[in-house]
């Protein structure tokens, strides 16, 4: 019997690891995939958390919009990095500093 | 109303003459130094001046005097008066100087022809006679001090001004300080009259009815008509008098300066000794005569005395022709005082008027000879004094005009008859003799001693006439080989000894060539009191004076004319005592002048170490102190200063860490404090 709690660990897990991505990666798509887990880390939540709604399948439902906005914001950020890299010829974020004050 | 017209006239007339000399000063003072048209301005400046006071002088003598004054300041109630006085006694004055102040520009023209400071020398020519025409007719005691600075530092200038001399230097410092010490007297004078009389108007003082007329010394007390004083005030005011009298005119102490002041051009000495500065100290006791009581005169008498007996036997064996002239001056004033001493008011004046006419007579004639002997020094490249009389002689021949002068004015230096000399100072001798009459057997020796002097006088001026003219040219027996090329000079140097010559014999002064008495100049200025005594001594003294002056001219003209071989031992006491002028320099260069110096060194002394020490002490402390805050500043203020600023910049630069503008940094950092406040609100 898989319980709640283990999907909050797998959860946790994705959580943790896409965190770690966005934080260290060299590169912006790598990121973006870091994003993506930390993102379907919550959709996991959502569905486990699903089981002790009153309505029957609206956590999947839910997940269903997330993934399709998921997909639209990967691919808004795809045409950002498209961007960034016609500009600076480089896609790893500690290059793209001209914030920087 | 005519009175009255011609009183202002003679003021106008009066104005003019004093101002003339300041103006030709002034007009040569801004031409260039080189210039050769100085000489006549001042020239023709004197001619005016001199025309003007003899216009004066014809008014004012023997007619009432004149005196126009008017408020000058006002200090509290006091009010000062400043004016001019003209009587008898300045009107001569005025003229004298004018006169005898003529010739010697005349002849200066000449003899500073070659001078590269020609104009400067007419500068100082005209300011001094200004100072002394000023003061002659000054009437305000506080303006004569004035004027009689001015002669004292015109002197000054005129003494030094060929400065590069160091003798002359000297010689001008020497009369400087030594008239320093007269006027101290003057001053101290001025002061204690003006305390007695709250005035400083000369004629409301010593006039006929002046105030000192009316103030009487009685029980230690000086009681004037204004005011009291301690008689002991009197006394003391007589002795700056006579202190500021002694400087001027060269009477012992204060005399070594006169023989010094011959560094000076010949022409200066000729008006310094006859007309000008050795004048004004018998002028202004001639001015404040009344002030004096019958034991001061007496004391003045003795000074007179043993002044004129001193310098005549100094004189008797130098060997500077100019030196020997100062100290017959000396010696001759020493008669004025002395005359003035015994009540001889007039003849002192009139010796005074007579003796400027052959003195600066035989100084211009001195002037001539020591001229040609600094053309044959310079000729011949000799390595001689041109003014010792041991190489001179024979001259006669040489420079005719200039003997015969000389030989007028010395016989009327040694007071033979028909000559201005003999009036005066005969004059003199009688009144001496005549004074000492009533009294103690002792004041005897004061005639005596004069009568004995003049005497002396003879046989110096012998001596010079005889040495310098007669005989052979003594040069030439040591050098053989001198070239000789000798003459009077042209005529702005004979016209003044001509003039000169004829004003010193009698008919200027007395139609009657034997009597003293007959002379206009006496009869103008002798009080009316004065009785013509028909004492033994107007036969007696006239006649021993002349007789035995004649036998000593004689054996005068043995000794030196002839060159008889004969010569005086030169090392006997007498001898040293006069050729070393008595010591008296000596005396004052151990007594004073050291000591001063030495002073003046130990002050120095104290100055640099002491002082200065003091000084460079305080300098090195505060150096220190300054140092030491030099050091907090740099190390402390701006050290806290730069710790605040390194604080700041490190807190700037931790802060500035956070914007590296790399977005997983961010993120990350967001994350840590995230976590952190996580942490924070578990364990709180």
């Amino acid at each position: 019997m898989i319980t709640l709690t283990d999907f909050l660990v797998v959860s946790v897990a994705l959580f943790c690891i896409g965190l770690y991505m966005v934080v260290s990666k060299r590169n912006a798509i790598q990121i973006l995939i870091g994003i993506e887990l930390i993102l379907n880390a919550a959709i996991l939540n959502l569905v486990a958390f699903g089981k002790y709604d009153k309505v029957n399948n609206s956590g999947q439902i839910f997940a269903l919009f997330a993934i399709v906005l998921a997909a639209a914001t990967t691919a808004v950020a795809l045409a950002i990095i498209l961007n960034v890299y016609r500009r600076y010829k480089t896609i790893d974020p500690n290059e793209i500093n001209k914030l920087k004050d | 109303m005519d009175n009255f017209l011609h009183s202002i006239q003679s003021l106008n007339y009066t104005v003019a003459a004093v101002a003339l000399p300041l103006l030709a000063a002034l007009i040569n003072f801004c031409m260039p130094v080189k210039s050769k048209a100085a000489g006549w301005i001042s020239t023709i400046a004197i001619l005016l001046s001199c025309i003007l006071s003899a216009k004066v002088f014809a008014t004012v003598w023997n007619h009432p005097q004149i005196h126009a004054q008017r408020i000058w300041f006002t200090i509290g109630q006091t009010q000062v008066y400043a004016g001019i006085l003209l009587n008898n006694l300045s009107v001569l004055m005025l003229l004298l100087v004018s006169v005898i102040a003529l010739p010697v520009h005349i002849y200066s023209t000449a003899y500073m022809k070659h001078d590269d400071r020609c104009s400067r020398y007419f500068t100082y020519l005209s300011f001094f006679c200004f100072s002394m025409l000023a003061l002659v007719v000054i009437d305000s005691l506080v303006l004569f001090y004035a004027f009689w600075e001015l002669v004292g530092f015109s002197s000054y200038l005129l003494i030094g001004f060929w400065f590069t001399k160091d003798k002359a230097v000297q010689a001008n410092k020497k009369a400087f300080i030594m008239n320093r010490v007269g006027d101290i007297g003057l001053l101290s004078a001025i002061i204690i009259l003006f305390a007695q009389f709250h005035t400083f108007d000369m004629d409301t003082i010593f006039a006929g009815k002046g105030l000192i007329a009316q103030a009487v010394i009685k029980n230690g007390l000086w009681a004037g008509p204004v005011s009291q004083i301690p008689a002991i005030w009197q006394y003391v005011a007589c002795a700056g008098i006579f202190l500021a009298v002694a400087a001027k005119s060269a009477q012992f102490p204060l005399h070594t300066w006169l023989p010094d002041a011959m560094e000076g051009p010949t022409s200066v000495s000729a008006l310094i000794h006859a007309a000008t500065m050795v004048a004004a100290g018998v002028f202004l006791l001639g001015r404040v005569y009344p002030m004096f009581t019958e034991m001061e005169l007496t004391i003045l008498a003795c000074i007179g005395c043993f002044t004129a007996f001193m310098a005549a036997t100094i004189a008797l064996t130098q060997n500077d022709l100019k030196r020997i002239l100062a100290y017959s001056t000396i010696s001759q004033l020493g008669f004025m005082i002395l005359a003035m001493g015994v009540g001889a008011y007039a003849s002192s004046l009139f010796h005074l008027a007579t003796h400027a006419f052959f003195k600066c007579l035989l100084f211009l004639v001195a002037g001539i000879v020591i001229h040609q002997m600094q053309h044959i020094k310079d000729d011949n490249h000799l390595d001689i004094d041109p003014q010792d009389i041991t190489h001179m002689g024979g001259l006669r021949k040489k420079l005719p005009v200039t003997f015969i002068a000389a030989v007028i004015g010395a016989l009327a230096l040694v007071g033979l008859p028909l000559t201005s000399g003999y009036l005066s100072k005969d004059g003199i001798l009688i009144q001496a003799f005549e004074w000492s009459d009533g009294r103690n057997v002792w004041f005897k020796i004061i005639p005596v001693i004069a009568l004995l002097t003049s005497w002396l006088t003879a046989f110096y001026v012998a001596r010079l006439i005889f040495k310098v003219f007669f005989g052979e040219f003594r040069l030439l027996k040591t050098k053989p080989d001198v070239k000789l090329h000798l003459g009077d000079g042209n005529w702005p140097y004979t016209l003044p000894l001509i003039l000169l010559a004829v004003c010193c014999l009698f008919p200027l002064f007395s139609f009657n060539p034997l009597s003293y008495e007959r002379a206009w100049l006496f009869e103008g200025l002798r009080s009316s009191t004065h009785n013509t005594g028909e004492s033994i001594y107007h036969s007696l003294v006239p006649i021993s004076v002349n007789v035995i002056s004649l036998l000593v001219l004689f054996t005068a003209y043995r000794i030196y004319a002839w060159e008889s071989g004969f010569a005086f031992s030169q090392r006997g006491y007498f001898y040293r005592l006069s050729y070393n002028q008595w010591y008296i320099d000596n005396l004052y260069k151990r007594a004073i002048v050291n000591p001063v110096l030495r002073l003046g060194s130990a002050c120095f002394w104290i100055d640099r170490t002491v002082v200065d020490g003091l000084l460079h002490l305080l300098a090195r402390i505060s150096g220190a102190i300054a140092k030491l805050a030099a050091w907090t500043d740099e190390y402390i203020v701006d050290g806290f200063l730069h710790l605040l600023a390194a604080l700041v910049q490190s807190i700037g630069n931790f802060a500035r860490k956070f914007q590296s503008g790399k977005v997983q940094y961010y993120l990350f950092s967001m994350l840590v404090i995230v976590l952190l406040l996580f942490i924070l609100k578990i364990l709180i």
